[in-house]
């Protein structure tokens, strides 16, 4: 498993850059993880989705519905795109501290 | 680069590449896609990721298989695989495919006819590693050297040369994951060799025998389903609570109140989605309450672990984990003691369920098992639910899932369904039988490792994505909105990538989703559109 040096320390990440242990997340990982997605700052619009994945994913050990997401943070799917260009699961969810979404979706 | 490759080269010179590929190796597609500057770059592996997994065949990495520690190691799996190899031709070891493998072994002529029909050779402008026969042809000459008697004395005088070692076998093992398990090639045989099936038996050899298999697949695929209950990491609380939220959202958006009828014993049917549809697609399942409800059908879902998930990824890399979930299909069904089970929007699911499960599936647990969309034509000709298909005058074209078309027969239904709802109607050609793969088929729609996704939405989803526009030619600006139907999840996930990767929704106004959103999009008591074209 490779580690890659975000918000000070080295954390384990996965080929696609998503970090593997969830506990090792905070606000300044986030913020470097966010450059690797091409996000230079995150703005309230972005911690709004990035806290709501993160409550979520707390709660239920997964990522949310997409439409959940919008619904919850009032932003539409292509809003979302624009905040993170990877799109919400490989994008928002890696800022977010989120394993790579599985199965079919 | 475009040097040829022989197919005793997959077992030589293991640091360096067998072949090279990127988009500069694509056809043309019709403008505004015409231009190769504006095709996004492929992600290149860096130097750091190439020390730590296998990168030997064409510069793509879909399995980030670990280096090996040492020689010994290298050599142990090089034994497992030749002993996976040998119980590929056991009866005792192949009780699913033995005797169609066989055939496949000894009877191809050589003729390369299929490698015309298979899209991803097609799309790579013929790169040798891609036909259909190269694989095919690496296993025939393995099998002859290495397990016929004399082989190593003989076979390369009669079969050709190869060698099997650490190379062979880690490049072989990533070439698997260049074959959509589409089958077109096979339908093209004149004698009926198929060469899909061999790519799925290797991949299978893989996975029984030395433990490899794509994580997205296995892993996070079948262990999570049968960890949690869904591929997805649904738990029953939560499939439930999602199921309930789109019921609200359904409600909300159509006027009509959506229900979601759960474990209902002695049900007329048991429906089982691709959970995908859940997370992805909600409208999907919500416009399947909304159509069997107004049908007056006696419908249930199951909150049963893994009864509410039709995934089955055992179907493309391993028999043993597709035995072990159909099982817990059948079971749901029992439990609930219901007629039938219909298999919702995909593909795999449909040919793990209605074919490939017959092997174990035998006695009493043989309970019917139906596709949605003959169930859905009987609804939708039954005049139980009122349509007025001028609210779907809008071009829509049909994408054929592979296993539900070519591979189990299903043409018709969905097609009578569209020519009724839909006066905008227009096939792609070919289609039906005939139709090509959207270049995710086989569980390639939900590996993006590494660079792979680039290979998999640019190379493999090049001849889908010109088939769209060509479908569309006639009215090719993005004011006239279109709509591609794929009733299928991996399906929908590829085309998904395909359109974003092309923006086509911006530059094309082409969107994409099921059947049933079109079903419901065209019902006189649903007031408000059901269809959109957003992005989703």
């Amino acid at each position: 498993m490779d580690t890659k040096e975000l918000g000070g320390k080295q954390v384990e990440v996965d080929e696609d850059g998503f970090i593997q242990d969830p506990s090792a997340w905070d606000e300044a990982v986030a913020a470097d993880l966010a450059k690797t997605e091409g996000v230079e700052n995150l703005t309230e619009d972005h911690w709004k989705v990035v806290n709501y994945l993160r409550e979520y994913y707390l709660e239920y050990n997964m990522a949310p519905m997409i439409r959940k997401l919008c619904k919850s943070t009032g932003f539409k799917l292509k809003e979302i795109y624009d905040l993170f260009p990877s799109g919400p699961a490989k994008g928002a969810c890696k800022v977010a501290g989120l394993p790579k979404p599985t199965g079919c979706v | 680069m475009n040097k040829r490759s022989r197919v005793e080269d997959i077992g030589r010179r293991g640091d360096e590449l067998l072949a090279s590929v990127g988009p500069e190796d694509l056809g043309p597609l019709p403008p505004p896609y015409d231009k190769p500057e504006d095709r996004p770059a492929w992600k290149e592996m860096n130097d750091k990721a190439k020390d730590r997994v296998v990168c030997n065949l064409d510069g793509v990495v879909a399995l980030s298989l670990p280096k090996p520690k040492d020689a010994a190691e290298e050599e142990e799996y090089v034994e497992k695989f030749l002993s996976g190899l040998k119980k590929l031709l056991e009866p005792q070891n192949n009780w699913t495919f033995l005797e169609p493998l066989l055939l496949s072994l000894e009877y191809c002529v050589k003729c390369q006819t299929c490698n015309d029909a298979c899209p991803v050779f097609a799309a790579s402008g013929g790169k040798d590693i891609y036909r259909p026969t190269y694989r095919s042809e690496v296993w025939r000459r393995l099998v002859y050297k290495y397990v016929k008697p004399h082989g190593k004395r003989f076979a390369r005088f009669i079969h050709g040369d190869i060698d099997l070692n650490w190379t062979t076998i880690t490049r072989l093992y990533e070439l698997c994951y260049r074959c959509t398990l589409c089958r077109r090639c096979a339908q093209a045989c004149p004698i009926g060799v198929d060469n899909g099936l061999i790519t799925h038996e290797l991949r299978k050899l893989f996975s029984q025998e030395l433990g490899w298999a794509p994580k997205e697949l296995h892993e996070k695929g079948t262990m999570l389903q049968l960890e949690v209950g869904s591929s997805t990491g649904m738990n029953p609380a939560v499939v439930k609570d999602n199921l309930e939220f789109i019921d609200e959202d359904m409600t909300e958006l159509t006027g009509i109140d959506v229900k979601t009828p759960w474990d209902k014993e002695n049900a007329e049917v048991l429906l089982i989605h691709n959970a995908g549809e859940v997370l992805a697609w909600p409208e999907n399942p919500g416009a399947f309450a909304i159509i069997l409800n107004a049908a007056g059908i006696n419908w249930t879902l199951s909150s049963d672990e893994i009864g509410y998930d039709g995934v089955n990824y055992g179907l493309f890399y391993d028999d043993f984990q597709l035995a072990r979930i159909a099982l817990k299909h059948v079971q749901t069904a029992k439990k609930l003691k219901v007629k039938k089970i219909i298999m919702g929007e995909c593909g795999h699911q449909h040919k793990a369920m209605m074919t490939i499960s017959d092997r174990i599936l035998t006695g009493d647990m043989s309970i019917p098992r139906e596709s949605c969309l003959t169930l859905l034509e009987k609804i939708v000709f039954s005049g139980k639910i009122k349509f007025d298909p001028s609210k779907n005058d809008f071009p829509v074209t049909l994408h054929d899932p592979c296993n539900i078309v070519r591979n189990l027969g299903i043409v018709e239904p969905q097609r009578r369904i569209l020519r009724y709802l839909c006066p905008q109607f227009r096939e792609m050609e070919p289609h039906g039988v005939d139709n090509y793969c959207c270049g995710g088929g086989s569980g390639l729609a939900v590996m993006s490792g590494n660079n792979f996704a680039d290979w998999r939405v640019s190379l493999g989803g090049q001849v889908k994505f010109k088939q769209i526009l060509d479908a569309f030619a006639d009215q090719p600006g993005p004011d006239v909105k279109k709509y591609v139907c794929a009733p299928c999840s991996n399906c929908k996930g590829q085309i998904r990538d395909i359109l974003q990767y092309y923006k086509a929704l911006d530059k094309s106004g082409i969107t994409y989703g099921g059947l049933v959103e079109l079903i419901v999009n065209a019902m006189v008591d649903v007031k408000e559109p059901f269809i959109h074209w957003e992005m989703h």
